[in-house]
């Protein structure tokens, strides 16, 4: 049995990491992190930089639906927005990287103040209601507003590069989208160990409450909805440059499903669920593409995304009903075992 | 002694039903004020108004000296009013440190891009009001659980909290709504113990809604009672046990509650 850790300031209480093995693993991790597409094939380190890329976005996401309890079908939506600015500023107006991508995470934002203020009084269904046609809303905005969007025939983006480094291959994105990915999970587990995560958590555990301890209950809200699109247009902008291209299907509503089944898989309000439930529901589904298409005659014709709404409703219905806490509280529950072994409790 | 807390002719109405009528009185600074009465008396109610979770119908709220009736429902921690609920309104998948944390929110300054970054200001915040946290968390006896998540405790533990992340808000005034009910006879000793704590060595004005009369009596230095939704009466535990309109409409209810509640 291992035993406690006894924190000795106030400082290593706050700090992200509360012992040793926790840093080596981290370590570990980051080594590994930074080894991996040398080894790896082409096309396995690409299927890792979109898992990579929907983490950042799906972290985003928890922190509004998880965290704040507030549900949202808008990730397509603002996937789709930072996307497409991504898209249009760096092909039309060749502007760099550097630019293009934090400008679709803050067009995103702007846009999620904008579906945030209509959505303070809504809670449960009638929020998801409202989220799912936003996303809707955008496709049409998309497709009528050709003069800026090129309408259905879409956008090919530049070639990303960064400071005049170019990063043609997948090996070379996975550096820039492992560096995003890295700010971004820092940013989330920053916020939550602040004042503002604590609001957040407020929020959805008991909102009058929350409003009796002077959190101004409307205003963490938005901030929720801001920060979390935020996320979700760099991921969008990300998107972008990984396809070197943009059209309204590259943001079909089942993303948000898609989204939504992911935090619920790794369990909401954590940010390592929400890379865990990427990485397990995008990895059954490429697993699944794969069996399918080796089956070749009806079965591989399947349409994979019909398949998938199927699979991701199926998960989200199986994880709610068998583990509401996702893998993350599966994880939780062995290692509590584990550590205090042969003990119980 | 002056007063802190003064509440002048608040009404609530819901719909066609008055829960508060005209209800009037003082609270003075650094007392122990008990609002006692049947049930669906209407004490919830004038917290809720109080506190501003609830909009008075009419009437003023004036907290030392400020009319805070009309004030944003947020802004009232800041003011120096921290609350329980009656029915335990705790974060229960936060841990304890978490929840009191909360509590510490209006003292706290750190914006969304300071969470973000988690740079050195916020640190120092952090350290600083987590210091804070854990006297509270020493003052009430509960250091043994100070990481577990608030839904995993006992009731009465859970009460505990709720209290502590009142106390968090540093407030002048604590209305606490029903703390010792569900409690047994050593927990309630126990709250007792605190609240007197907090009067003598914090100074801190509570105003308290309670059905054990055994508390409110010991610990009280004047009480008002509504039945109803009106005030019947207002004075000293000695005054109070003594008027004729209390024994008449609420210790002839106390009995039944008494008999219920076992
Ligand atoms: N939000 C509300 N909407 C409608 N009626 C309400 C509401 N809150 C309270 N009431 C009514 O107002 C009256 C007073 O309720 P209140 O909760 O203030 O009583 P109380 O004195 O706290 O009783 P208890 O001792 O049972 O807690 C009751 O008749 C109750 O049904
Ligand atoms: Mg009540």
């Amino acid at each position: 049995m291992r035993t406690g850790v006894i924190q000795e300031s106030y400082g290593e209480l706050i700090s992200l990491f509360r012992n040793p093995t926790q840093t080596y693993w981290t370590w570990a991790l980051v080594i590994m992190s930074l080894a991996a597409p040398v080894v790896l094939t082409g096309h396995v380190t690409s299927l890792i930089n979109g898992m990579m890329i929907a983490a950042i976005g799906v972290i985003g996401l928890n922190l509004l639906t998880g965290t704040t309890g507030l549900i949202s079908f808008g990730q397509a939506g603002f996937l789709a927005v930072g996307g497409y600015t991504a898209a249009i500023l760096s092909a039309d107006y060749s502007m760099p990287l550097w630019l293009c991508v934090p400008a679709g995470g803050l067009m995103a934002a702007a846009f999620g103040l904008l579906v945030g203020i209509p959505s303070l009084r809504l809670k449960g269904l009638y929020l998801a209601i409202t989220t799912l046609a936003f996303t809707i809303i955008i496709t049409h905005l998309i497709l009528s507003a050709e003069s800026i969007t090129h309408g259905s025939s879409g956008i090919s983006t530049a070639k990303p590069a960064i400071f005049g480094m170019e990063l043609a291959t997948d090996k070379s994105f996975y550096y820039l989208v492992l560096a995003v990915l890295v700010l971004a999970i820092l940013g989330s587990a920053n916020i939550k160990r602040s004042r503002v995560g604590r609001a957040f958590l407020a929020i959805r555990e008991q909102d009058i409450a929350a409003r009796a301890m002077g959190v101004p209950v409307a205003r963490y809200k938005l901030y929720a909805f801001v920060v979390s699109s935020f996320y979700a247009g760099i991921a969008g902008a990300l998107m972008a440059y990984q396809i070197r291209f943009v059209n309204v299907d590259s943001f079909s509503l089942v993303i948000s499903i898609e989204a939504v089944s992911m935090i619920i898989v790794g369990g909401l309000g954590s940010t390592a669920g929400a890379v865990i439930g990427v990485v397990f529901v995008l990895g059954l589904a490429e697993i699944l593409n794969y069996v399918f298409s080796s089956m070749g005659g009806a079965m591989g014709s399947i349409s994979a995304l019909e398949l998938k709404g199927f699979i991701y409703g199926l998960t989200i219905v199986l994880f709610l009903r068998f583990e509401p806490d996702g893998l993350m509280g599966i994880y939780r529950e062995y290692k509590n075992r584990w550590v205090n072994w042969p003990f119980r409790y | 002694m002056s007063v802190l807390l003064e509440v002048d002719k608040l009404v609530k109405k819901f719909g066609g039903v008055t829960a508060v009528n005209n209800v009037s009185f003082p609270v003075l600074k650094g007392e122990i004020f008990s609002l006692i009465g049947p049930n669906g008396a209407g004490k919830t109610t004038m917290f809720n108004m109080i506190s501003r979770v609830l909009p008075a119908t009419s009437g003023t709220i004036t907290l030392d000296g400020q009319d805070i009736t009309r004030i944003a429902p947020h802004k009232i921690a800041a003011l120096g009013m921290g609350r329980t609920f009656q029915n335990l309104a705790v974060f229960k998948h936060a841990s304890v440190v978490d929840n009191m944390l909360v509590g510490r929110h209006s003292h706290m300054k750190t914006s969304v891009l300071g969470g973000l970054a988690f740079g050195p200001t916020t640190r120092a915040a952090e350290r600083a009001h987590r210091k804070r946290v854990e006297e509270i968390i020493d003052f009430l006896e509960i250091q043994h659980v100070r990481d577990v998540p608030v839904g995993a405790l006992a009731y009465g533990l859970q009460k505990r909290v709720e209290l502590g992340r009142a106390l968090a808000t540093e407030p002048k005034l604590l209305l606490l709504d029903e703390m010792v009910s569900g409690m047994n006879a050593e927990e309630t000793e126990d709250i007792a113990r605190f609240i007197l704590d907090l009067k003598e060595e914090l100074e801190i004005t509570v105003m308290m809604i309670e059905h054990d009369m055994g508390i409110v009596t010991d610990i009280s230095d004047h009480i008002a009672v509504m039945n109803f939704g009106e005030r019947i009466a207002y004075g000293t535990p000695a005054e109070i046990r003594a008027d004729p309109h209390v024994i008449e409409a609420y210790l002839g209810h106390k009995i039944e509650e008494d008999t219920e509640a076992v």
